[in-house]
């Protein structure tokens, strides 16, 4: 397209010239981030030392898989627990009295009910004061056990009914093999979770990001007003340029924006959000999703002060909608719009990849971002132009 | 194929052909043609709402025509024809230059756009900074400009690729007299080095002083054209001589009928009203035949047909309210 790159560097000279940008994009939002971090104070805090922990369990010491379940809590590398043997219908009146985080009863034939595949439940007691730990403890269990059932599918599948003998040393070995266990539980507690002050800097970054591409696209009707526009129609350019150019110089604004504030953000706040390379990949979508829609404001509105109006109100419903300010959730019908949110997609995808996911693991968020994308062309095309008409 | 290359080599720089334009109820243009010769420089006059601007956004493809062709150069010119605006000029009447890039920035970018590049972008962005009076101030933010200065630049902008056809939509407007003379003097040295003129306007001195030739457009319609001279015609071509003084006026007015020059002489009493085919050339005669009759003669004043009463002899408005 001749002309393209003329126009996008006049605008982005312009925008680097009028001292907005920076203050819009860059300045409000870390000068956010830091007042919000004071604001919650030390709930933001990302690693918490977990406090040791008792555990009251029964179990028959010859139930191989029962030791084994045990054996994992007990040997976790991140806390201290210490387990007190009694019989299992004492479980629950000693984990009250005791005031223990947590009671497990594993029911008598445990192993040989897994290994035949019947079902087979562990019964958990919380804690009076359901701590931290008891929810981390909890959830270790739940993954032994999930483990200890996919083995038993696994087996099925092959036709067996019931596991040999000899694979049931090899399968409590393996779960008693804590380590991978332990990543594997801990990566599932993470995933689509960012801590508080992730998620603080990746909303704030989503946030402001839809006011920093609003410079490309709503650059338009600034050269309308300037009559710009006028004069760029009576030159050797298609129309299909100028607008091209303009969601250039946003698209570029935007992705620039977005990782300075990421960055800034990770420094000052101590947030990491994984591979370099997956949080591109997610910069890039929702930045599309964000020009995208800046089209469709182009459209609707007559003059570029109703385009700055538009622009922060979606700017901050999308952003509160996707959690920029705090956790939002809904049910049914509003949780499946609230998913569509490119903001809220964008952090969901952040926090895969702040609990180690990568490219692959983030589809689920870079489609839902991309669809908006497509959509907001699309209703730009359908969209009759207002401005166009004053 | 055979036809572009016979329809290039015609010597009209513009031929505009039955252009129509309606906004919903209104048709603001209404079947306007005419032709502008290379060198040529061409005015459309009238009045505010006539349609001047619309004629000429279509002629510079920013809007579509709803009926009739634009060719210029003898290549089709609409919105989406970009080989067409390479060889055109446009100076909008509203100003269209960015207020927060420098003129030389405004003019090195809508340069490049249109196609000039390197040294030549260079040096075409210093002669028209020369041309427009703006050297020394080329380095300062347009917003610090005054009012004609940003018309200067305005003006600017449109020449600097040098354009086959240079468009100008009242250039004029707003700006002191000065900087108008100045305005006015660089379309003629323009027309001059060869360059056709598209001039609009609603000032008749501006368009007598510039224009080789003239359309009177009023309600979206040409209403006449022409050269000055040839406009004036319409009138009937008759100037109109005021002698002023005293002495025996009925035996002058009595004498002066009999000149062939003369078609009809008023005595109001103060003075003698006469009108004459050309003023000019029967003057002497008729000073000179008046005092011969004993009227004092002591102010004698010639009153030319002029755009202004062209306009009012066609459409019975006068041109400015
Ligand atoms: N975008 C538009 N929408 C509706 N009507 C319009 C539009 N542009 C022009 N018109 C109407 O078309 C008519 C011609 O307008 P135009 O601007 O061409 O006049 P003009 O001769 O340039 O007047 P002026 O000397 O005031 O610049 C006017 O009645 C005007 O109101
Ligand atoms: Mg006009």
């Amino acid at each position: 397209m001749p002309g393209l790159w003329t126009m996008v560097a006049k605008d982005l000279r312009q925008r680097i010239r009028d001292k907005s940008v920076f203050i819009f994009s860059l300045i409000v939002p870390l000068a956010l981030m830091g007042v919000l971090s004071l604001v919650f104070g030390g709930l933001g805090e990302d690693t918490v030392d977990l406090q040791p922990a008792t555990v009251v369990a029964s179990a028959d010491d010859a139930d191989q898989l029962g030791a084994a379940l045990l054996g994992a809590v007990d040997s976790l590398e991140i806390m201290d627990v210490t387990i007190k043997r009694v019989p299992a219908a004492d479980v629950r009146h000693e984990t009250q009295a005791s005031g223990a985080d947590l009671g497990i009863i594993i029911p008598e034939g445990f192993s040989n009910a897994v290994l035949s595949g019947q079902a087979a439940s562990v019964q958990l007691v919380e804690g009076d004061n359901a701590s931290l730990e008891s929810g981390v403890l909890i959830s270790v269990v739940q993954g032994v056990v999930d483990q200890f059932a996919a083995g038993t599918v696994t087996a099925a599948a092959g036709g067996l009914s019931g596991l040999p003998r000899q694979d049931l040393a090899a399968l409590a070995r393996h779960a008693a093999a804590g380590p991978s266990l332990l990543t594997l539980t801990e990566g599932q507690a993470a995933a689509e979770q960012l801590s508080l002050r992730g998620t603080l800097v990746a909303g704030q970054a989503g946030l402001f990001l839809m006011f920093t591409v609003g410079f490309g696209v709503l650059g338009l009707l600034a050269e309308r007003e300037q009559g710009t526009l006028a004069r760029l129609r009576s030159m050797p350019v298609t129309g299909a340029a100028v607008i091209t150019a303009k969601a250039c110089t946003g698209f570029i604004l935007g992705v620039v924006a977005t990782t300075v504030l990421l960055t800034a953000g990770s420094q000052l706040f101590g947030v990491s959000f994984g591979s370099p390379l997956v949080v591109a990949a997610l910069i890039l979508s929702v930045v599309t999703a964000a020009t995208s829609l800046t089209f469709v404001v182009a459209r609707l509105v007559r003059t570029a002060e109703q385009a700055n109006v538009a622009q922060s109100i979606l700017a901050v419903v999308l952003g509160i909608a996707g959690g920029a300010f705090f956790p939002v959730q809904g049910t049914g019908f509003a949780a499946t719009l609230l998913d569509l949110n490119p903001i809220g997609a964008f952090n969901r995808g952040l926090g895969i990849s702040a609990g180690g996911g990568n490219v692959g693991d983030v589809t689920g968020p870079v489609a839902v971002m991309l669809a908006f994308a497509a959509a907001g062309l699309l209703l730009a095309r359908i969209l009759p132009d207002r401005g166009a008409q004053a | 194929m055979l036809v572009e290359v016979v329809q290039t080599q015609t010597r009209d720089v513009l031929d505009v052909s039955g252009l129509v334009r309606r906004y919903g109820e209104l048709t603001a243009v209404d079947g306007v043609s005419f032709h502008i010769r290379s060198g040529e420089t061409y005015g459309l006059l009238g009045p505010n709402g006539a349609g001047k601007t619309t004629i000429i956004s279509m002629v510079a493809g920013l809007i579509p025509a709803h009926g009739g062709t634009v060719r210029v150069a003898g290549r089709a010119m609409t919105p989406s024809k970009t080989e067409a605006k390479r060889i055109i000029g446009l100076v909008p009447q509203e100003l269209a230059i960015y207020p927060d890039l420098t003129a030389r920035e405004n003019l090195k970018f809508f340069g490049r756009l249109q196609g000039l590049r390197g040294r030549e972008l260079t040096r075409r962005t210093n002669e028209v900074l020369e041309l427009i009076g703006l050297n020394d101030r080329a380095g300062d933010l347009t917003k610090k400009y005054s009012g004609g200065m940003k018309r200067r630049l305005n003006i600017g902008i449109g020449l600097l690729h040098r354009p086959t056809l240079l468009i100008l939509d009242e250039p004029t407007v707003g700006v002191d007299p000065q900087s108008r003379n100045a305005i006015l003097e660089s379309v003629e040295r323009l027309s001059v080095e060869g360059m056709a003129v598209l001039y609009t306007t609603h000032y008749m001195e501006e368009a007598e002083r510039l224009c080789d030739r003239i359309a009177i457009i009023d309600e979206g319609r040409v209403q006449a054209e022409g050269t000055r001279d040839e406009l004036i015609t319409l009138t009937g071509g008759v100037d109109r001589i005021n002698l002023r003084g005293g002495g025996s006026m009925s035996r002058a007015a009595e004498a002066l009928r009999g000149l062939p020059a003369v078609q009809h002489v008023d005595n109001d009493g103060a003075g003698l009203i006469l009108t004459v085919s050309d003023g000019p050339t029967a003057l002497a005669g008729i000073v000179t035949g008046a005092g011969h009759a004993g009227m004092s003669v002591t102010s004698v004043e010639i009153v030319r047909p002029d755009l202004e009463s062209v306009f009012l002899h066609l459409t019975g408005k006068a041109l400015r309210d």
